[in-house]
C-alpha cells in the first residue's frame, strides 16, 4: 500500500503527457472527420527528431521543441492536402478511404523507421533527467523525478496555449465552426481547405513534440508507435467523441492505469487492461465517461 | 445486375481440383495451398470491410483465435483434428460476438481502432497464457500430407466463396448489408436492424477466419503469438482487399493472388530487405487509396460498364447513368 501514493503521482506526470496528444487529436477529428491512424507514428518520429537532434547539436531537447514543432507542422500542413484528396473523393466510401490511407501511412512509416533506426531502444538525455524532489507526508514517501515534472508543466502550457488558441482567436472560431458543420462554415467564409491543412499541421508538430518528451521520460524506439496510437484513441473513446473537455481526465485516468500496472503487475499487461476497461465503459455508456460524447 | 464473372466458378474449381496431379513439386504445392489460404482471409475481411462498411484491424486475432483453439484442443483435450478445427470457428465466431457487442456500436473509424487494440489485448492474452505456451508457442504433431491440406484448404476456401457468394450476391442479406454502408440511419428507417445485421456480418467474417486459422496451424505444425496474432495477417488482408477492389467478391481473390505472388518472389529473392516490405505493404495501401479507390477489379469493372452504358445511351435516351454515390 505505501507504493499507491507513488503509483498514482506517476499516474498523474504521465497522464499530463498524454493530454497533450489527446486533444490536438480530437482537434483533427473535429475538423476533418477522420481518425488518423499514424498518430503514434508521428510521436515515434519527433522522439527520434529529438533524440537525433541532441546528440548532434548537444542543446537540451526542451530547447529544441520549438524547432522539432516547427518542422514536424510544415509536414503535416504539406501532407494533409493528399489527405483531403482521398476524403473528398467521390468513389467508394471516402471515409473510410480515409482511415484505410492513414493506416497505409501509420505501415510505411514503421518500416521506414525500423529500416533507419533499427530495433535498438534509447533514451534522450536531458538536464532534467536525473534530479528528483522528494516530499514526505502522513507517513508516505512520494518521489517525483523533475523530468516528469517538466513533462506535466510543459503538458499544462501546450493546453493551455491550444485553449487560448481555440476559443479566443479568430482561427480557432474557425474550427469550432468547421467541426459544427463544414458547409455552412464554408458559406460563412472559414476556409475549410487552408484551415484544416493547419489544424493538421499543429496536430503533427503537438505531437512531435510530445514524443520529443516520451523520448525522455520512457523511451524512444522505431516500435513504440502502435501503442500510443491505441492511447490516443483510448482518451478519446474515453472522454467522449468530440467532448473535449473530458479529455484531461480520461488521460489522467490513462496514466494511472499505467503506472499501477508498471508498480504491481507486469508492465506488458497494460494494453490488455486498457483494452478491458475500454471494452467495459463502451458496454455501460457508450458516450464515453461523462455520457457527452457523439 | 447479375454478375456474370461466376461463370468462370466451375472451370477454375476443377483445374484446382486437378492441379496436385499436374504438380509433384510440394514446394509449389505449399505456395499454392497458402496463396488459397490468404484468399479466404481476404474473402473474409471484405464481408465486413467491404460491404458493411467497417474495418477490422482485429482480422488476425481471429485467425489466431481459431489456430489457438484447434492447437489447444489437440493437444491439451487430444480431441480428433477433424472435431478441433469446426470449434476453432465456433470459438471465433464467440469471440466476434463478445468484441462485437460494444465495439460495433460505435462508428466506423473508431471500430476500426477498437478491433486493433482487440488484437493486441489477445496478443498479450497468448504471450502470457500457461495453456498457450506464451511467447514459446504451441507445437503441433506433424502430419506430413502436402495433398490432404492442400484440398482442406481448398475445400474451406471454396464453401466459403460458395456461401458469401450465395448470401451476399444473390440473397436480400447483401442488400442489408450495403445499405447499412451507404446510410445506416436510412436503413433503420426502412426496418432494418443495423446492430443485429452487422453482427451477423461479423460473425461471418470471423468464422471461416478462425477455420482457416485452424488448418493452418495443424498445417504449419507451429504457432506461436508473433505468426498468427501479429499485425501482419490483418494488414495484408486489408492490402489485398483494397488493391483488388473491397466491396466485391471477386476483387478480394485478385488482390490476394496478387500480393501473395509479389510475397512470395519479395522473400524468394530480397530476403535481406525484409523491413522493405513493410514500407511497399504501407506504400501499396496509401497509392491504391489515392490512384484506384474502387481496387483493380473495381476500376476494371467501372471501365466496361460504363463502356456499354455509353453504347446504351447511342440507342436511346433511356437509358441514364445512375448518379454516383456518397458525398
Amino acid at each position: 500500500m505505501e507504493l499507491l501514493p507513488q503509483a498514482l503521482m506517476d499516474g498523474i506526470l504521465l497522464g499530463g503527457i498524454y493530454i497533450t496528444i489527446a486533444i490536438a487529436f480530437s482537434l483533427t477529428y473535429g475538423v476533418m472527420h477522420i481518425i488518423d491512424f499514424a498518430v503514434g507514428e508521428w510521436i515515434m518520429f519527433g522522439a527520434f527528431a529529438g533524440y537525433y537532434l541532441n546528440k548532434w547539436t548537444g542543446l537540451d531537447p526542451f530547447l529544441l521543441l520549438p524547432f522539432v514543432f516547427l518542422i514536424f507542422a510544415l509536414i503535416g500542413y504539406l501532407i494533409q492536402p493528399v489527405i483531403h484528396r482521398v476524403l473528398s473523393g467521390n468513389k467508394g466510401n471516402p471515409l473510410l478511404m480515409g482511415l484505410v490511407f492513414t493506416f497505409g501511412l501509420a505501415i510505411m512509416f514503421q518500416g521506414i523507421a525500423l529500416t533507419v533506426f533499427g530495433f535498438y531502444s534509447n533514451s534522450t538525455p536531458s538536464v532534467f533527467s536525473e534530479g528528483s524532489f522528494f516530499i514526505e507526508k502522513f507517513g508516505f514517501f512520494l518521489t517525483i523525478s523533475s523530468i516528469r515534472l517538466a513533462g506535466l508543466i510543459y503538458a499544462l502550457a501546450i493546453t493551455a496555449a491550444l485553449h487560448y488558441l481555440l476559443k479566443k482567436t479568430n482561427f480557432g472560431l474557425g474550427v469550432r465552426a468547421l467541426a459544427l458543420n463544414r458547409d455552412s462554415a464554408g458559406l460563412m467564409g472559414v476556409n475549410g481547405k487552408q484551415t484544416a491543412s493547419l489544424v493538421y499541421g499543429l496536430y503533427v508538430g503537438v505531437s512531435a513534440m510530445t514524443g520529443v518528451l516520451i523520448g525522455c521520460i520512457l523511451s524512444v524506439s522505431a516500435q513504440m508507435g502502435t501503442e500510443y496510437t491505441i492511447f490516443a484513441f483510448f482518451v478519446v473513446v474515453l472522454a467522449g467523441m468530440g467532448y473535449l473537455a473530458g479529455v484531461p481526465w480520461a488521460a489522467l485516468l490513462l496514466g494511472m492505469v499505467q503506472s499501477i500496472f508498471l508498480i504491481y503487475f507486469n508492465p506488458g499487461h497494460t494494453l490488455l487492461a486498457v483494452f478491458a476497461i475500454l471494452y467495459i465503459i463502451l458496454l455501460i455508456s457508450p458516450r464515453g465517461l461523462f455520457g457527452r460524447g457523439v | 445486375m447479375k454478375d456474370k464473372s461466376i461463370h468462370w466458378g466451375l472451370p477454375i474449381l476443377l483445374v484446382l481440383i486437378a492441379l496436385p496431379a499436374v504438380i509433384q513439386d510440394t514446394f509449389f504445392l505449399r505456395v499454392i495451398t497458402e496463396a488459397i489460404m490468404w484468399i479466404g482471409l481476404a474473402l473474409a475481411f471484405d464481408v465486413l470491410a467491404g460491404y458493411t462498411g467497417y474495418l477490422n484491424f482485429g482480422h488476425g486475432a481471429f485467425f489466431g483465435v481459431g489456430a489457438y483453439t484447434t492447437a489447444i484442443l489437440m493437444m491439451q483435450a487430444h480431441w480428433p483434428f477433424a472435431l478441433a478445427l469446426p470449434m476453432g470457428g465456433v470459438l471465433a465466431g464467440v469471440g466476434a460476438l463478445i468484441a462485437g457487442l460494444p465495439t460495433l456500436r460505435l462508428k466506423g473509424a473508431y471500430f476500426a481502432i477498437a478491433t486493433w487494440a482487440l488484437s493486441r489485448a489477445v496478443q498479450q492474452l497468448a504471450l502470457i497464457m500457461d495453456i498457450t505456451g506464451g511467447p514459446d508457442g504451441m507445437r503441433l504433431p506433424s502430419f506430413l500430407n502436402p495433398q490432404f491440406f492442400y484440398y482442406l484448404m481448398l475445400a474451406v476456401v471454396a464453401a466459403t466463396f460458395a456461401l458469401l457468394w450465395y448470401l451476399l450476391e444473390c440473397s436480400p442479406f447483401g442488400l442489408k448489408l450495403k445499405a447499412i454502408r451507404e446510410d445506416d440511419q436510412g436503413a433503420m428507417a426502412l426496418g432494418l436492424n443495423p446492430t443485429k445485421l452487422k453482427m451477423q456480418a461479423f460473425i461471418l467474417s470471423a468464422v471461416p477466419t478462425g477455420v482457416l486459422g485452424g488448418v493452418y496451424a495443424y498445417w504449419i505444425t507451429f504457432i506461436d503469438p508473433a505468426s498468427t496474432l501479429g499485425d501482419l495477417v490483418s494488414d495484408q488482408a486489408l492490402v489485398m482487399v483494397v488493391f483488388g477492389g473491397m466491396g466485391t467478391l471477386i476483387g478480394p481473390v485478385i488482390g490476394a493472388l496478387l500480393i501473395f505472388a509479389f510475397k512470395t518472389l519479395f522473400w524468394a529473392y530480397l530476403s535481406d530487405f525484409q523491413l522493405l516490405y513493410l514500407i511497399i505493404l504501407g506504400a501499396v495501401i496509401a497509392l491504391s487509396v489515392v490512384f484506384i479507390p474502387n481496387g483493380l477489379w473495381g476500376t476494371l469493372r467501372g471501365a466496361r460498364s460504363q463502356k456499354k452504358t455509353e453504347e446504351k445511351k447511342d440507342e436511346g435516351p433511356a437509358a441514364k447513368l445512375s448518379p454516383s454515390e456518397g458525398e
